[in-house]
């Protein structure tokens, strides 16, 4: 006699009179291939658990963003930001997309360098840059974006031992509309220090004072803050054309547009909430466009947006280790990548789907594999029933994971890119020992 | 171990505990086991019959027979005398 299919046995409480808040529950999501690859091809080839970027994504994605501004305003200057996602691949589709580069530290200016990128278009933002960063930048005719008086001046006098000009901006800080205020980059619009800071640099021989920057913030879920921003930086830019007779080249109003993820706590899901780059380029556009800056010297917008280009270009996938009961009765499982590889689980409720229709969803917890409390990748999803081996996909973690991922306890995983062609690469080997082997010394001891 | 007195199974599936006023859906697998246990079948019997009747490894029912039995025992519709052991 033929054997009947097999279920696994499973209960479900029944909560009558507590609706769904959101209607009927929806049909489970499922991502089985990504661009057009299998997704257990993928991890055949190259290992559980393992990040993928799509080429295709980052470019459609920019694209997408690109029109947005392009159509809207006359003069728009994309600069990838690094620390984002500073993988070279990832970075020279960015470059050949016609980015520039924005860099925080020497590491990403070095990098910026070796892949292509000439110094004059790199914009250097971030609190800490050495005597030798500086030296670095003002040698390859960087646009230095100072964040404080200490580093202005360290940066005059690193110019006139060069003899040489350096091309600067200065970070503003300014209230926004977004709370707490982003204070702690930069020089206050509201108290006067940003006015002091762009008098002093025009005292300056040694600097050339060539646009504005500023950053409100990340994630920013109210487009209107950068209308408030762009306002604020217009009134400068007139304010220094006023006094000294001279037009700024640029105004660059940061990052920090959101993502599509969805925050912690949020009621309802990143997608269905955040602004689109329309909605951005609407409010920055219209308040520099309707400003007192004459049309025929509007400054050059900078974007330096990053998490909202590429999170959705970022995969990660990974295999079910273990399913548990909790002893409160909750359903839990295991999974073989854990928060040292993703960081923005910290603040996102990432997205976890199955790679195929499974049933008997029931809230459950996913914790990853590290021997830590800590290590919740979601504390409360409703996942169907899973067995050991069952490969899943989290998406939206293109951006930050990468450049933020941790070595601990075990070996970071190969980074792979799926090309416009449908063609797979690592763009970054997992590690071995040797890895560490390579950079570790041991002292000998008698 | 054996089913509360107030607990009422019927055989689409439903279950209905009166003192704690829940209330379950178990899928049919699941309903087959809990009549099974409340019949007062021992692990091994309920095991085999399984194991005839399903395209199954007795390693994968054991998993999910204890995960199953943890989580009834969980909502009160099972009782132990013997928290360490099945019988």
């Amino acid at each position: 006699m033929e054997k009947l299919k097999y279920d696994k046995p499973s209960i479900s409480k029944i909560n009558a009179g507590m609706p769904s808040k959101f209607g009927l529950p929806v049909k489970q999501k499922i991502i089985s291939e990504i661009d057009g690859i299998k997704v257990s091809t993928l991890m055949e080839e190259y290992g559980s658990p393992l990040f993928v970027i799509s080429e295709k994504t980052i470019r459609e994605t920019h694209a997408e963003a690109k029109r947005a501004f392009e159509t809207r305003y006359p003069k728009v200057q994309f600069a990838w930001s690094y620390k984002t996602n500073y993988l070279d691949a990832v970075c020279s589709i960015y470059h050949e997309e016609g980015s520039w580069a924005e860099v925080v530290s020497g590491f990403e200016f070095e990098k910026a360098l070796s892949n292509g990128v000439h110094g004059s278009q790199i914009l250097f933002n971030g609190p800490d840059k050495s005597k030798a960063d500086l030296r670095m930048a003002i040698e390859h005719n960087a646009c230095i974006h100072i964040d404080h008086f200490d580093e202005l001046y360290l940066l005059i006098e690193t110019s006139r031992e060069m003899k040489m000009k350096a091309r600067v901006a200065i970070r503003v800080n300014m209230d926004a509309g977004i709370y707490p205020i982003w204070d702690r980059f930069g020089f206050n619009y509201e108290n006067g220090d940003a006015w002091n800071a762009i008098n002093r640099i025009m005292l300056a021989e040694s600097l050339e004072l060539i646009g504005l920057h500023t950053h409100i913030g990340t994630y920013i879920m109210v487009q209107s803050a950068y209308a408030i921003a762009a306002s604020k930086l217009a009134n400068l830019y007139m304010a220094i054309h006023r006094k000294f007779d001279y037009w700024l080249k640029y105004i660059d109003l940061g990052g920090g547009f959101a993502s599509k993820n969805t925050l912690k706590g949020a009621y309802m899901p990143g997608n269905e909430t955040c602004p689109s780059f329309d909605d951005y380029a609407e409010a920055i556009s219209n308040a520099l466009i309707s400003s007192e800056i004459p049309h025929e010297n509007l400054p050059i917008l900078f974007l330096e947006t990053g998490r909202a280009l590429i999170d959705d270009a970022g995969y990660l996938l990974t295999t079910v280790i273990a399913n548990k009961r909790l002893n409160n009765g909750r359903r839990s499982m295991v999974i073989d990548a854990g928060v040292n590889l993703l960081f923005t689980s910290f603040w996102y409720n990432l997205g976890v789907y199955p790679t195929r229709e499974l049933e008997h969803a029931e809230e459950s917890t996913i914790y990853g594999p590290l021997c830590m409390n800590i290590d919740v990748i979601r504390d409360a999803i409703v996942f169907p029933q899973v067995k050991t081996g069952e490969q899943l996909v989290i998406e939206r973690v293109g951006a930050y994971n990468i450049t933020q991922s941790m070595q601990f306890i075990t070996y970071r995983p190969n980074v792979i890119l799926i090309d416009n062609d449908g063609k797979t690469q690592i763009i970054r080997k997992k590690e071995s020992l040797e890895t560490f082997k390579n950079s570790e010394i041991n002292p000998k001891r008698n | 171990m054996k089913i509360t007195d107030e607990v009422r199974i019927s055989d689409n599936g439903f279950v209905f505990n009166s003192r704690t006023g829940d209330s379950f859906n178990v899928n049919p697998t699941g309903l087959e086991l809990t009549k099974l246990i409340a019949q007062g079948h021992d692990f091994d019997t309920i095991k085999n019959m399984f194991l005839e009747k399903y395209d199954l490894d007795d390693l994968t029912f054991e998993k999910d027979f204890y995960e199953f039995i943890a989580l009834i025992k969980h909502h009160q519709i099972t009782s132990h005398e013997d928290p360490l052991d099945f019988k």
